[in-house]
């Protein structure tokens, strides 16, 4: 039998403020003359949510802000109940919602010890066999017979987190506490997460924004988006689903608040008419794989005769990071441009840029330098992640073919299909 | 009724850690610390038997400054209890958002913390007694009962309130005031003595005499008040024909208190 389960779970909170006591009042006669009422918009935090979890899985449940992912642990620890549907908990639960909820600023380091953990619903017996313990791993021996009003932020954190997970509980409910304090305090928080989830085979659900944390400790993911179940699996497939997802709206983002933003010049000799990027059967996309071809043409009228006019073709990022710029200048026979319109091609086989988002710049200079026109963020385009690139190391911005040699043996790298597709 | 004693068993530790909690952060930093406690109720019986001296307040047989401490004891208890009660469950809003536990411990904490005071406030009492040469009579015994009595009709009062105040915080500031007024409505500068001579022996009234004294009593505290002072004083067991509309007022009440509680705790977290 599922130790927690979870039927159709909606939740909705009311926008806006609490209804004031006039509208109270006037909702009441309207209901007395049997008038429809004046209703405030609900805002649906959970949609018709459905899952169970086996006693000792351990789940982790990610999502962007919003998502529901607190609305949820906050209805598994019975802090608020469903707008419909049915929650069912077999077991006691310890819910570690956020660190230092109950810590009373003029109690002293021990007394608080005693009441949260009270609160936290261990005994008292416990909580004395425990003390020692909890105040070692918390390292305020010296101060804990002070109130812990004079405690720094970071010594609070610790005693918080010491008293919290020295619960004994059926289900561990836990939101993005894992990490608290020094670097040094911080490795001992993860050991002891990790101890409090391994040794004890009890049920845990953990709420965080480190993936990798959760891919680690997890089981099992739920991926919440806008309130419902959008993914519910193995930790990588989740997570690598959940990275691919943030990426693209963050790339949707940076789309919208570069438009608009379009830095351009002109000194009206030349008009742009388009700029696009093409695939190879030469229609207009937004994307390309992550070591695939990029292919941009550019469109423009020209007004006035150009003599060999330098043309460049770039790219740049979102936050204008200049990433390459290649220029004819080189070609010593490049045309003249005469009235009318033009294209320009610029092909680069590989685009050797991990995934993101990216833009095109484009600049044209007649053959003493002058600038006759430039323009940035003239296109968006998106470089897709592939499936390989999920799993490697991300502190780079560039995607190169790599070959190795370990103790000797030559190996390469797998190149992705789309990559290989594009360098063939 | 089961449910609510299992719960309550269930949860001790938690009910007196907090207790312990309240009246220790209450005190803290404070170098007189408890003295506090006794403070007002100790002035307000000076100032009472102050202005006494000019009105004029048949006491009867007992001095007045004991009579009127007598009865400010369990005013004062109810007053600062029932007031403690009502903005309990918002002052704990933190956890409220954080951690279940029966949210009618809020409001349960709030007003047995204020037993301390009152036990305090009985040490002068027994001053009072032995200055004035009054000895305890095996009516004392009726004290426990009476002091239950009285913290039953401050829950029924808090744990509406407090629901209320969840959501309207007018409540919290407003029912202060009205438990101060009520002062007046119950016999804590007179006594009640006064109050039963004039309608029911004198029928000052008319006809209207008998309903009004039965109004008057429906305020538990008038029966509550004059029982201690009867018990503690006079001597004499607590009258129950006084107690009586207050006692079926709170027996129909608090049910209900409790009852629209629940029914608005599990919204608590999402307003407050």
């Amino acid at each position: 039998m599922p130790i927690i389960e979870i039927n159709h779970v909606s939740k909705e909170y009311r926008l806006g403020t609490l209804t004031s006591l006039k509208d109270s009042a006037r909702n009441i006669a309207r209901r007395l003359r049997r008038q429809p009422l004046t209703k405030r918009k609900p805002f649906e935090a959970l949609h018709d949510i459905a899952f169970t979890i086996d006693q000792g899985e351990v789940v982790g449940i990610i999502g962007n802000n919003g998502a529901g992912k607190s609305t949820l642990l906050k209805l598994l620890a019975n802090v608020t109940t469903p707008t419909s549907g049915t929650i069912a908990v077999r077991g006691k639960v310890a819910p570690l919602i956020e660190v230092g909820a109950g810590l009373v600023p003029d109690l002293t380091g021990r007394e608080n010890v005693f009441l949260n953990a009270t609160i936290l619903g261990i005994s008292k017996a416990d909580i004395a066999r425990k003390f020692d313990e909890i105040v070692g791993f918390s390292e305020l021996e010296d101060f804990i017979d002070t109130p812990i009003k004079r405690y720094s932020s970071g010594m609070k954190i610790r005693l918080a987190f010491a008293i919290a997970t020295s619960v004994d509980a059926e289900i561990l409910i836990i939101d993005e506490v894992l990490a608290v304090g020094d670097l040094a305090f911080q490795r001992k928080c993860f050991e002891r997460m990790e101890n409090l989830i391994k040794g004890r085979g009890s049920t845990v659900l953990i709420v965080s924004h480190n993936i990798r944390q959760i891919e680690r400790m997890c089981s099992r993911v739920i991926l919440l988006d806008q309130g419902k179940v959008a993914a519910d699996g193995r930790p990588l497939e989740i997570a690598d689903l959940f990275y691919r997802r943030s990426n693209e709206k963050i790339e949707s983002d940076h789309k919208k608040a570069q438009q608009g933003k379009v830095h351009k010049y002109s000194s009206g000799e030349i008009e742009l008419a388009s700029v696009e990027l093409l695939n190879e059967q030469n229609q207009s996309i937004d994307s390309i794989p992550s070591g695939g071809a990029l292919r941009v043409r550019v469109k423009f009228n020209v007004n006035k005769t150009l003599q060999r006019p330098e043309i460049v073709v770039g790219t740049h990022t979102t936050d204008f990071f200049y990433l390459s710029a290649s220029s004819t200048a080189l070609i010593e026979d490049r045309p003249d441009l005469d009235v009318g319109s033009h294209e320009v091609e610029y092909i680069v086989p590989s685009f050797p840029l991990v995934a993101g988002t990216y833009c095109v710049r484009f600049a044209i200079f007649d053959q003493y330098q002058r600038k006759i026109f430039t323009g940035e963020t003239l296109k968006i385009f998106t470089v897709l992640p592939n499936s390989l690139e999920i799993r490697d190391a991300p502190m780079r911005r560039l995607y190169l073919p790599t070959q190795w040699r370990l103790d000797g043996v030559p190996h390469s790298s797998p190149m992705p299909a789309s990559a290989e597709m594009a360098a063939s | 009724m089961f449910k609510i004693a299992r719960n309550l068993y269930e949860y001790r530790e938690l009910v007196a850690e907090l207790t312990r909690k309240d009246i220790t952060v209450r005190y803290k930093q404070a170098y007189l610390g408890i003295a506090w406690a006794i403070l007002r109720p100790l002035s307000l019986m000076l100032i009472f038997t102050l202005v006494k001296s000019f009105v004029g307040i048949d006491s009867g047989t007992i001095p007045y400054p004991i009579l009127t401490f007598a009865a400010l004891m369990p005013w004062v208890f109810f007053q600062d209890a029932t007031t403690e009660g009502i903005g309990s469950v918002v002052k704990n809003a933190p956890l409220v958002r954080k951690i279940y536990f029966p949210r009618e411990i809020f409001p349960l904490t709030a007003v047995t913390t204020k037993l301390v005071e009152l036990g305090i406030s009985s040490l002068i009492l027994a001053a009072l007694m032995l200055w004035y040469q009054m000895a305890p009579t095996v009516h004392f015994l009726w004290i426990p009962l009476i002091i239950l009595y009285t913290l039953l009709v401050s829950m029924t009062i808090s744990l509406m309130g407090a629901a209320v105040n969840v959501s309207y915080r007018d409540v919290g500031a407003a029912l202060p005031i009205v438990i101060s007024l009520l002062m007046y409505a119950s016999p804590v500068i007179y006594p009640l003595q006064l109050v039963r001579d004039k309608l029911v022996t004198q029928q000052a009234a008319g006809e209207w005499s008998d309903l009004l004294y039965t109004i008057y009593t429906l305020n538990p505290l008038a029966g509550i008040i004059d029982s201690f002072q009867n018990v503690v004083l006079r001597g004499l067991p607590p009258d129950f024909s006084s107690m009586l509309p207050g006692m079926v007022l709170t027996a129909i009440l608090l049910p209900l208190s409790y009852r629209f509680f629940k029914l608005e705790e599990a919204y608590f977290a999402d307003v407050i």
